[in-house]
């Protein structure tokens, strides 16, 4: 039973966070994303076998080995939660400085690259000089903290 | 002595949180990254040596010490070694470079601890003999870059790292679903042990249709990671946005893991496995696999052609050039997959063409960054002229072109020299393939030699452009680029030392039983 309420949690989750990607707004974007790499983590949860009653992995606890619940898949979970929210809040900092230089996060626009400078213009690329890295956003003008 | 396995990812390390620790005082910042590449190169020297030096060629250290397939390993191969002294190589040079071309600001931004952390990444992912590994290994690798895009953060580097960092997330979520699904399925993450039971399906009760299916998501994976079509649309704008020298790196060495994972998952790992009822072919996974290869190389090397064609910047049209250089590794890979005769000779052909790729067009895009940094621009139309100015600067890129259509003696020339061997020596077992690789090859070749020649002409020969002729680039960028030009044409004229590690190498991927001999050795379960 366990098993089949988690296969259609997860075809949920993986459709909301497909739905989300697929929108226009780049924090829905980055939700969407999170809400899929969430997702998979459930999955690696369920591929060590889930099952009710099934025992603690540790020596002695279990009478039967064939019902224990794999702890390692727990530990890959661990491993991908700690980079998922490493990575997530990594782009939300770059969807806020995405706003910032552009003034909208909506792809459409951004794609259309009418808000921000000619893309092949003058970068601050040769950086020979001490230029200064951060501009005031467009229309915005609050100004970025260092 | 196994040590040596671990010590270009400790090097790495180290210099990287060194160089985190003294980003306040940058001149020892950028000396410490220094050593720290030194290091890296003369670390990755030794590992070279050891790997060459044993009876098996490979070399295995259990971290924490817990034996396989228990705890994760390390396995260094003449596989592993070749792409590592690849990335020691363009790396050393890329931070030569960086050390004056990223500014002050820049650098005390920590430059250099992310440079160093994507290296470790990229050591790791060389490295590693477990597929969860490989995962962490890639997201060390992609967090660092996705900083390194954004580097500069005006519009068009926030735009083009969104995109990057956008398709990259959802690739690592791919990447867990496929992991997950292949330790449920073989009930192991350790590659040597999953190529051990692939080997004997019923005995470990694994159904290889299953993974033959994860292996297909996972492939998404790597192409997009090696930015093969039709994954390829992060490359263009992040290759634009990022600094020259990191752009270097990512053309150079980070495309590169996406190919050695290639090569290791599928022939080393999952090359022994078949399906029972076969669709294709006599249902070995590389005759699923290889038409795939093929199609992704087809689209790369002809949108990458195409595309730089009508690039009207120095930077694009490297960029797109990338997509399609690639696109020429992975072919001879899709021709071997589906004919087992010409399989060695593949794995050499793309491995020789990798080391190509790898120097050629690092040497590129440091040489693109010294023409902005001079000129403030790579508009072809302001461009022009640039062989009277800056005739050494001219002269790498020359040799960096020329090694990209591949003249002889540079190593462009065998790599392509053994694209054409594959596809010929295919066409006896199977002639529609090697005339199809034939066609693909010429195809291709014709258009980088109409690119290159293209670049050539419109940025460095000709009428002097409006920008060009203000300003001298820097001497050291000429430096680097000079040396870089030094080694494409040394190792094609020493090429015999450089196809003797290739075929190791390609010996080395192909021998999937050594490699589970050496890694589960007596101690396998």
């Amino acid at each position: 039973m366990t098993e089949y309420v988690l296969a259609v949690v997860l075809g949920l989750l993986v459709a909301l966070g497909t739905f989300l990607v697929l929108r226009r707004d780049v924090v829905r974007v980055v939700w969407g994303v999170t809400i899929l790499s969430q997702s998979a983590n459930v999955y690696l949860v369920t591929m060590g076998g889930v099952s009710v009653g099934g025992g603690i992995p540790i020596v002695g606890a279990t009478t039967d080995p064939a019902t224990v619940t794999d702890p390692l898949v727990q530990a890959l979970v661990l491993t991908a939660i700690v980079i998922g929210f490493g990575t997530t809040a990594f782009a939300l900092v770059l969807t806020y400085r995405v706003y910032e230089e552009h003034g909208t996060v909506d792809l459409a626009e951004l794609g259309r690259g009418d808000s921000g400078p000619d893309p092949t213009g003058e970068a601050p690329r040769g950086m020979l000089e001490e230029t200064a890295p951060e501009e005031p956003a467009p229309d915005e003008g609050v100004a970025t903290d260092d | 002595m196994t040590e040596v396995v671990v010590a270009p990812v400790l090097v790495g390390l180290v210099t990287a949180i060194v160089c985190l620790a003294v980003r306040r005082w940058p001149r020892l910042g950028r000396a410490v990254s220094l050593v720290g590449a030194v290091g890296y190169l003369l670390a990755v020297a030794a590992l070279v040596r050891a790997v060459a030096g044993d009876p098996d060629g490979v070399l295995v250290y259990a971290l924490g010490g817990w034996p396989a397939p228990f705890g994760i390993v390390l396995v260094a191969d003449a596989l592993s070694a070749v792409f590592l002294a690849l990335s020691a190589v363009v790396s050393l040079a890329a931070v030569v470079y960086a050390n004056r071309f990223v500014d002050g600001a820049g650098q005390r931004l920590s430059y250099h601890p992310l440079y160093h952390m994507m290296l470790v990444g990229v050591t790791g992912a060389f490295l590693t003999g477990d597929i969860f590994n490989l995962f962490v290994w890639f997201e060390v690798m992609l967090l660092s870059s996705y900083v390194l895009v954004v580097f500069y953060s005006g519009p068009e580097h926030t735009r083009a790292a969104l995109q990057y960092t956008i398709l990259n997330l959802v690739a690592s979520a791919v990447m867990l679903l496929a992991i997950g699904g292949l330790y449920a399925t073989l009930g192991t993450l350790n590659m040597a042990d999953m190529a051990r039971r692939l080997a004997a399906p019923q005995q470990y009760g694994v159904e290889p249709a299953v993974v033959l299916g994860l292996g297909g998501l996972l492939l998404a994976v790597f192409a997009l990671k090696a930015g093969l079509v039709p994954f390829q649309f992060w490359v263009p704008d992040a290759y634009r946005a990022a600094p020259a020298p990191v752009t270097a790196v990512l053309a150079g060495v980070v495309k590169k893991v996406g190919v050695y994972a290639v090569i290791r998952v599928y022939f080393t790992v999952l090359g022994g496995g078949a399906v029972a009822d076969p669709l294709l072919g006599d249902g070995a996974f590389l005759a699923y696999f290889g038409p795939l290869l093929l199609a992704m190389a087809a689209g790369s090397i002809l949108l990458g052609g195409v595309g730089a064609l009508g690039q009207d910047d120095l930077s694009g049209l490297l960029s797109y050039s990338s997509i399609g250089q690639v696109g020429f590794i992975i072919l001879p890979l899709g021709v071997g997959a589906l004919v087992p005769a010409v399989r060695e000779l593949a794995i050499v052909a793309a491995v020789v063409y990798s080391i190509n790729h790898g120097l050629a067009k690092g040497l590129l895009f440091l040489v693109a960054g010294a023409v902005q940094a001079s000129t403030e621009t790579l508009e072809f139309d302001r461009l022009g002229g640039l062989t009277g100015s800056e005739p050494l600067l001219s002269g790498a890129f020359f040799v960096g072109g020329l090694a990209l259509v591949g003249i002889p003696p540079l190593t462009g020339f065998f790599g392509k020299l053994l694209v054409f061997d594959v596809g010929s020596a295919a066409l006896g077992p199977a002639p529609t393939l090697g005339a199809f690789a034939l066609a693909l090859a010429l195809g291709g070749a014709i258009l980088t030699i109409a690119y290159v020649s293209l670049a050539w002409s419109r940025g460095f020969w000709g009428a002097t452009g409006p920008a060009v002729g203000r300003a001298r680039a820097e001497p050291r960028f000429v430096a680097v680029a000079a040396v870089l030009a030094l080694a494409v044409v040394a190792f094609g004229v020493g090429f015999e030392p450089v196809y003797a590690a290739s075929t190791d190498a390609a010996r080395a991927a192909l021998d999937s039983s050594g490699y589970v001999e050496a890694v589960l050795g007596g101690g396998g379960a």
